[in-house]
């Protein structure tokens, strides 16, 4: 099927009310022949056909006629994006199974194969040094692999991820909770160029300029949920948005796994329940591969995944061994180690600086901590 | 009758002389001062025709006319109360023809009170050393600002009321010459304790180490309770003690602000921590009559900011000045007035806005944003001027019971005064007096890169992010580091470790 061009410039009217259930449009669709007529019909009309209170009826004939549907087309075409609509052919499959697939769906960059593996990586905007290390560990593999990452462009977990896909130069996916002719956070608009530029795409089902609301979000992650076959959850505590993701995930029916944590991390508490609760351990990238369908497997690169072969490891001096023993798992402070290895903090910068500039070890806010296993 | 007596006038730190004019003419009992009298000056009709009248001597039932020559800049303090007296008494002939003769070559400064008593007033100090360049030696002050009048090596006397002055102009008393009590050296009391009382932190000890010995600028970063407060308060008493200059310009400054009473004694090294709510004048200096800021006050000495990122932002712009030209200009319409503010800044700030960001076992609930934006409040060109940056964590009680001994500040001063002498002989020929105070020309003189320095900061560079405008900072603060060690040249370590103290220079981390 393909919409008229008055069709179209309905439906994105009839996408911008917010409160839009999937279920209503369906209905409604199918009482009235095409997207222009249900605008046309009185507020009467449409609350009885579509068995919707009064009120509800004339809040959407207000906010649908506010929308500028002409200036969304003109603007989308301006940053060269696609805009897609339910009912025509070039719909997103994966979008047709949820429980409330979007109407309109605005993207820019290019959306990926339907075939392809993907994987979902969410997480806490407040990041630990742990957190940073895992999520990088098991992107960066995925992304080398051939997966495409699938993540919100938020702060925290979510743009490590897409960072591990975009410095390797391959596609992900970043699903986010404004219009996709806004970037928040701001501080992302480089990272969200680099996803355009390496192939992947920005995503909202949100009218083009739609401001970063707290109801968005949530909405925005059964999106991500839809166009993964695995969600992993990295970091979160146990009220979060990754776990909302993680329940959407199980919801559709996809395999979820964790990132084990400290047991005494707020930021693991979510992870470290979901695995209570049963989901899978993502110790590596191999463990989430092996979820991946058969048949999405064909094309990825699994070889070194499986390998036991690890890469080089860089000669270490002792001294330099012992203050990487001692920084552990954990964050340590110069102050720390000093006195954990009984040696003054000039002498200890020197050993502090070429761990940090051999990548061994990175330091925030004055805090030392492991970059990698 | 005409009468002319000399009197000064101060203007930020600059005095000058003042010829006090008194004309006593037939007519209606009339009282005209002129020339420019701020509202304390006009004022001074009250106060001297009572304090004649209550000395013993007659207001003449004339009209009195009084000009304040040069007419046309403005004048301010209450010190014209006694050249006044005495103009009006010469004028109205109640002065004897010796007494008005001696007293033509006297500066006289003082402001009376109703009963001919004279009272102290502020900025005596830099008016007589004003005058005296301009060749006025001799002076009758207060008796209450004599302790002040000694450092300005100048002949003044003080007289305790009007009577005595004019006792003084007939020769009939001698006055109590300054110099006779200088004001006591005080200097160790303005201590405020010691840092072996400071537990652990040993890296913002070196910082603050670091800082008194080459004159930088801190930034301590940590939660609540981990002796941020604590050390800056002990910083003051690693500084080196302060030279005959330093000594002079702190009590020119004390002097305007009136600060020094006649129980007072030497200040010290300044040590000023203004509340976070202070008014930009306040921190700056201003004012009407333009009075010295926290900034002047802590000329010399330190400027302690806690809770940095609390202060307006308006007020942390304004500190971008005296940061970076070492004192503060205020201009108005007629004139500008400079004061000098070359100080320490150690600033002081939690990590976010409830504090316990990075605490190891409290939890900050603070969001991302929340905390960045608080970090951003002292972001940009203040951070620039700020050498060293320490975050400070918790100190265990593990390391609080072990380390009991730390280094006193005694000890630490030693090495500061030793690192300031290497300096003294290098800007000996130099306005400059510290390693952090140096110019580009003077960085590229003395901070030559060592052997594998390059590599170093290249490595830096490419790998933590640093940028290139700190790139002078680094090498200044390493000259310090290598002066502490009493290397003759910057090595390699010296440059390592200034990278401890720039935690705020690395990229974000968020693209390992």
């Amino acid at each position: 099927m393909q919409f008229t061009y008055e069709e179209k410039l309905a439906m994105l009217k009839i996408n911008s009310f917010s409160f839009l259930r999937a279920d209503w449009l369906g209905r409604l669709l199918d009482i009235f022949s095409s997207p222009c007529e249900i605008l046309k019909q009185t507020p009467q009309v449409l609350s009885e056909e579509g068995k919707i209170s009064l009120e509800t009826a004339q809040k959407f004939l207000q906010t649908t006629s506010r929308l500028d549907a002409e200036q969304e087309m003109e603007q989308v075409a301006k940053v060269k994006g696609t805009i897609y609509f339910k009912g025509e052919d070039n719909y997103p499959k994966e979008l047709l199974n949820i429980k409330e697939p979007p109407p309109v769906l605005y993207v820019r960059g290019t959306l990926p194969e339907v075939n392809t593996a993907r994987v979902a990586m969410v997480g806490t905007r407040k990041i630990t040094p742990y957190g940073r290390r895992a999520a990088t560990r098991l992107g960066e593999d995925l992304a080398l692999a051939g997966v495409i990452l699938v993540s919100g462009l938020a702060r925290g977990v979510d743009s490590v991820v897409h960072s591990c896909a975009v410095r390797n130069k391959k596609p992900t996916l970043a699903l986010i909770g404004t219009g996709i002719g806004r970037c928040y956070p701001a501080e992302n608009r480089e990272l969200a160029r680099g996803i355009l530029d390496t192939g992947g795409a920005i995503i909202s089902e949100l009218p083009f300029n739609a401001p970063p609301l707290a109801p968005h979000f949530p909405r925005r992650n059964r999106l991500i949920a839809a166009f993964s076959q695995i969600a992993v959850v990295v970091e979160g505590e146990v009220k979060s948005g990754a776990l909302i993701t993680a329940k959407m995930a199980l919801e559709q029916g996809l395999d979820v796994l964790a990132v084990p944590g400290p047991i005494d991390s707020p930021q693991s508490m979510g992870p470290n329940k979901l695995i209570k609760e049963g989901a899978g351990m993502a110790l590596t990238a191999a463990d989430i591969i092996d979820c991946i369908p058969l048949n999405l497997k064909v094309g990825l690169d699994t070889k070194k995944l499986y390998n036991e072969e690890k890469p080089p490891q860089q000669e270490l001096t002792s001294l330099e061994q012992s203050v990487v023993n001692a920084i552990g798992s954990g964050s340590k402070s110069t102050d720390d180690l000093a006195l954990a290895l009984d040696m003054g903090v000039s002498e200890i910068a020197g050993l502090l600086f070429n761990l940090e500039v051999n990548g061994i070890i990175t330091c925030e806010d004055g805090k030392y901590s492991r970059r990698k296993f | 009758m005409l009468s002319n007596i000399l009197s000064g006038c101060i203007n930020a730190l600059d005095g000058f002389l003042v010829s006090v004019e008194v004309d006593i003419s037939a007519g209606m009992p009339s009282f005209s001062l002129v020339g420019l009298p701020e509202q304390e000056v006009k004022e001074a009709k009250d106060r001297v025709l009572a304090a004649i009248r209550n000395s013993g001597f007659d207001v003449p039932l004339k009209k009195i006319t009084v000009n304040l020559a040069p007419a046309e800049v403005k004048k301010s303090g209450t010190h014209f109360d006694l050249p006044i007296a005495l103009g009006i008494l010469s004028a109205s002939g109640q002065l004897s023809k010796e007494a008005q003769q001696k007293s033509a070559g006297i500066v006289f400064i003082g402001s009376l009170g109703l009963n001919g008593k004279i009272h102290a007033c502020g900025g005596v100090l830099p008016m007589l050393i004003c005058l005296k360049k301009a060749g006025h030696n001799l002076a009758i002050i207060p008796a209450d600002n004599l302790n002040e009048a000694a450092y300005a090596s100048t002949q003044a006397y003080g007289a305790v009321n009007l009577k005595q002055a004019v006792e003084y102009l007939e020769g009939k008393q001698e006055l109590k010459p300054a110099g006779a009590d200088a004001l006591e050296n005080a200097e160790d009391e303005t201590l405020l304790g010691d840092f072996s009382e400071v537990k652990g932190q040993s890296l913002a000890k070196r910082a603050l180490e670091i800082a008194a010995a080459g004159g930088h600028n801190v930034l301590l970063v940590g939660p609540p309770g981990t002796g941020k407060s604590m050390l800056a308060k002990r910083f003051a008493g690693i500084l080196p003690p302060l030279t005959k200059e330093e000594r002079l310009d702190i009590l020119q400054i004390y002097s305007v602000c009136k600060l020094l009473g006649k129980n007072s004694k030497m200040p010290g090294r300044p040590f000023r921590d203004p509340h976070h709510t202070i008014s930009n004048i306040a921190l700056i200096g201003g004012g009407q009559t333009p009075k010295p800021g926290e900034v002047s006050l802590a000329h010399n000495g330190v400027l302690f900011l806690d809770e940095f990122a609390e202060f307006s932002r308006s007020s942390l712009e304004v500190l971008r000045e005296p940061l970076e030209t070492f004192k503060v200009t205020i201009a108005r319409a007629k004139d500008s007035f400079t004061f000098p503010a070359k100080f320490t800044l150690i600033a002081a700030m939690n990590p976010c806005p409830c504090g316990y960001h990075g605490h190891k076992i409290k939890q900050c609930n603070c969001t991302p944003l929340q905390i960045s934006r608080y970090k951003s409040k002292v972001s940009g060109p203040l951070l620039d001027r700020i050498d060293l940056t320490v975050n400070l964590n918790p100190v265990d009680y593990k390391d609080w019971n072990k380390k009991s001994e730390g280094e006193t500040s005694a000890q630490i001063r030693q090495r500061v005064i030793a690192a300031r002498q290497i300096q003294q002989e290098r800007f000996k020929n130099s306005t400059t007096t510290a390693n952090a105070f140096m110019s580009v020309a003077e960085i590229k003189e003395f901070c030559p890169l060592p052997q594998g320095g390059g590599e170093v900061l290249e490595l830096a560079m490419k790998k933590l992010g640093l940028s290139a405008r700190s790139l002078d900072k680094i090498l200044k603060t390493a000259r310090t580091i290598a002066d502490l060690a009493g290397s003759k040249d910057i090595q390699k370590q010296h440059i390592i470790e200034v990278m401890q103290y720039r935690p705020f220079d690395r990229k974000g981390v968020s693209d390992i």
